[in-house]
């Protein structure tokens, strides 16, 4: 006599558990495999092939009806040897990357040692200087387009009312300030996030290392230097790399501030992407791609340097 | 046995949702599906709302359903879900969007479209290798507005064609800078084309339609004696002031109000578009009732080619997707905005010119003083076809947006430098 077959909602189960199961805590690889599924989809769907086709097209011209014609290394040799706004756009990427990112760590470190003194007025403080991180790149950067306005910006009207008319100028509008004046926005607005992470990293000191230093009559600025630094090491060398990944994809801000000009005096790699993928008039996604995959590497090569460089090989032992 | 019909109810249900039939929807409705751009223009967004209606309601079962958007999203969406074989039955497009027919997008309208309610000129901005391949709804020219009360302040009279030469237009330039005002009223922060205005005017009016062709195209230079000369006269209006000092960064919208509202200015050269921003209440960012508003022509330039030349564009246009399965549909929504009622309702409810035969010759509603006067200027004008954004393409246009409409009037580039700039960009020669 046949056994009766088992009801769907028990077969599903047993194929989710697997034919044997040596460790009952451990779930069977289908398990782990049909849960992980969604994420998965939705993570090869929407990263891992953008990222894909991004170097395919990059070996290609996509011509008319999505045509595609397969030219090697002509974008990048073009990209490299013919291209200056593409060069011009690496130079201001890179200033705008090591300073911003040097500016935003020190200034979060400063502004987060002010907090852990214990200054008056500190709780306010960090409200106000968070602050900025919560808000979108797109209102910063409207918020700083009127405040550097020639006319009616607050900056130009400050210089006034303290008699500094001389130094009044259209910060955006001329070559050798836009690029510093998107760097001071940057700065404002990500100051509070790198203040917040050191000063979580100073709370967590072990409070024995900073007494005993005290007790060995150690100044503050030794203490500083010979104590809390090191120790702050891997929170530093973390934020150093975060920042410095964040600045060389820099794009909103600038699109909002100045969309590159003047005179690409503001061009970074990513604005001179989406212009050339999006305003050139054309279809053809291969040499943006080129641009992209080129800038991908050069990414990864200087936050490989940046960690070995930066990586800690004498572990601070408390 | 309740619960059993409920069951079975919800299931039909079910099914039919599932299978895309609602409860009223037949086996022959269709669903057009249009992607414009100025979704901040109400007028307009009304307009091609009522052609929709006017179409759904000549055509039973028919649905047309508008996606509003602004026109980098509109761009963005395009030049990704064409590739991907999506997108819409009808878009919109403007004439410097070329890459669209060459990459076969969109199909030739000769055949689908009734083009008698069109000017045959703006046909012809569309047309490419024999066929047309947008249905052009809006046309522009390219207008100096002033403020004729500020004009009559500073005991300057218009001269009865309107234009001024090259060197009184100048002295007004400095006479306006000198009582303190913003002679031109003019900003580049959103728009690659606003600075260039003046500049690409004046090129037109001493090189003719034919030069100036020409040097848009990349045939004549910009070292050419007659393009330097151009350059260095507006060098002179700059460096006498005459554009604002955050020139840079005033946005297009901030540029009308800087103009008509604060701090006011006594000339902005500007798209007949201009209205759409202008003409609406005060309270909307609009110019006020009693707004002093005058059209002059742009100065005749010495020894001038062609100094009656203007140039004449067509913006908002539509086309019909290559992949779309109801074109005949699409062409019959096309038809739809361009009816000669829908072009004058246009002129009534925008003040602006456009590509459709209206038939009428009086127009009223509150600014058909202001209408009138811009067709007096439009009065014995030789047309240019195109503004220079909608010509150039790739690496010149770069130039020109980075050059000629913001570093050089900016005051950040000398002639020299401008003139070198441009050609590196643009001449093929």
């Amino acid at each position: 006599m046949a056994e009766p077959a088992a009801p769907p909602r028990t077969r599903i189960v047993a194929w989710l558990m697997g034919d044997s199961v040596a460790d009952s805590r451990q779930a069977p690889a289908r398990t782990i495999l049909l849960f992980l599924a969604p994420a998965l989809l939705v993570y090869a769907g929407f990263t891992i092939y953008p990222v894909l086709r991004t170097f395919y097209n990059s070996v290609h011209t996509i011509g008319p009806h999505n045509v595609q014609t397969f030219v090697g290394l002509d974008n990048f040799v073009a990209l490299v040897t013919q291209d200056r706004v593409f060069w011009k756009a690496v130079a201001n990427t890179t200033i705008f990357t090591v300073v911003g990112t040097v500016a935003d760590v020190l200034g979060g470190l400063l502004l987060a040692l002010c907090l852990f003194a214990k200054v008056p007025l500190a709780r306010a403080m960090r409200v106000i200087w968070f602050t900025p991180v919560l808000m979108s790149y797109v209102i910063v950067g409207i918020i700083w387009v009127w405040l550097y306005d020639y006319d009616w910006g607050l900056v130009n009207l400050v210089l006034g009312w303290l008699g500094l008319e001389s130094l009044q100028h259209s910060w955006l509008g001329d070559p050798a300030t836009a690029l510093w004046a998107v760097v001071v926005t940057h700065l404002w607005k990500w100051l509070g996030f790198n203040m917040i992470i050191c000063l979580a990293a100073l709370h967590a000191l072990p409070e024995e290392v900073l007494g005993a230093a005290e007790l060995d009559n150690c100044g503050w600025f030794a203490k500083l230097v010979y104590i809390i630094i090191p120790m702050l090491r891997p929170t530093l060398v973390n934020l150093l790399v975060l920042s410095f990944i964040g600045k060389m994809m820099m794009f909103d801000l600038v699109w909002i501030m100045t969309a590159g000009g003047p005179l690409w005096s503001t061009e970074t790699v990513s604005t001179y992407v989406y212009k050339r993928a999006f305003n050139w008039n054309t279809f053809d996604l291969g040499y943006p791609s080129a641009i992209a995959v080129l800038w991908f590497f050069m990414i990864l090569l200087f936050v490989t340097l940046m960690t070995r460089l930066l990586r800690q090989r004498d572990r601070v032992e408390f | 046995m309740m619960k059993h019909f409920m069951k079975m109810q919800f299931a039909v249900t079910a099914l039919l949702l599932a299978l895309g039939a609602g409860p009223t929807a037949r086996a022959d409705d269709v669903t057009l599906t249009v992607w414009s751009h100025e979704a901040d223009e109400p007028a307009k967004v009304a307009l091609r709302e009522k052609a929709a209606r006017n179409l759904e309601a000549s055509h039973p079962g028919v649905h047309v359903k508008i996606t509003w958007y602004e026109k980098d999203g509109l761009s963005a969406a395009l030049k990704t879900a064409l590739p991907a074989g999506q997108g819409p039955d009808v878009f919109y497009l403007e004439p410097d969007q070329t890459d669209y027919i060459a990459s076969g997008y969109i199909v030739p309208l000769d055949k689908l479209v009734d083009w008698n309610n069109i000017y045959d000129w703006a046909r012809q901005v569309w047309t490419h290798d024999g066929k047309a391949w947008g249905m052009p709804q809006e046309a522009y020219t390219v207008e100096l507005y002033y403020n004729k009360d500020t004009l009559a302040k500073l005991g300057v009279a218009l001269p009865a064609n309107a234009q001024f030469t090259q060197s009184e237009f100048l002295d007004l330039v400095k006479k306006a800078r000198a009582a303190g005002m913003t002679p031109i009223a003019q900003g580049v922060g959103d728009r690659p084309y606003p600075g260039a205005y003046v500049l690409a005017e004046s090129l037109l009016r001493k090189l003719g339609t034919d030069d100036y062709g020409k040097l848009l195209n990349g045939q004549l230079s910009f070292e050419d004696p007659r393009v330097v000369a151009v350059f260095t006269w507006v060098k002179e209006l700059v460096d006498a002031g005459a554009y604002p000092k955050n020139f840079m960064t005033l946005k297009l919208g901030e540029s009308h109000h800087y103009f008509y509202q604060k701090p006011g200015s006594l000339m902005f050269p500007m798209g007949s578009f201009y209205t759409g921003r202008a003409f609406v209440p005060v309270d909307q960012g609009g110019q006020a009732p009693d707004f002093p508003l005058g059209v002059m022509q742009f100065p005749a330039m010495d020894g001038g080619a062609c100094n009656e030349c203007k140039t004449i564009a067509v913006g908002a246009s539509f086309a019909i997707n290559a992949a779309s399965k109801h074109q005949d549909l699409a062409a019959e929504y096309l038809n739809a905005l361009s009816t000669p009622e829908i072009g004058k309702q246009w002129i009534e409810t925008i003040y602006l010119q456009t590509a459709v035969k209206t038939g009428a010759s009086e127009f009223s509603g509150p600014y058909a003083g202001y209408f009138k006067e811009l067709m007096q200027r439009q009065e014995g004008a030789k047309y240019f076809t195109g503004m220079p954004i909608d010509i150039l393409q790739g690496q010149c246009k770069d130039t020109f947006v980075q050059v000629m409409n913001a570093g050089f009037p900016g005051g950040l580039m000398s002639v020299d430098e401008a003139v070198k700039t441009m050609n590196q960009g643009c001449f093929k020669g």
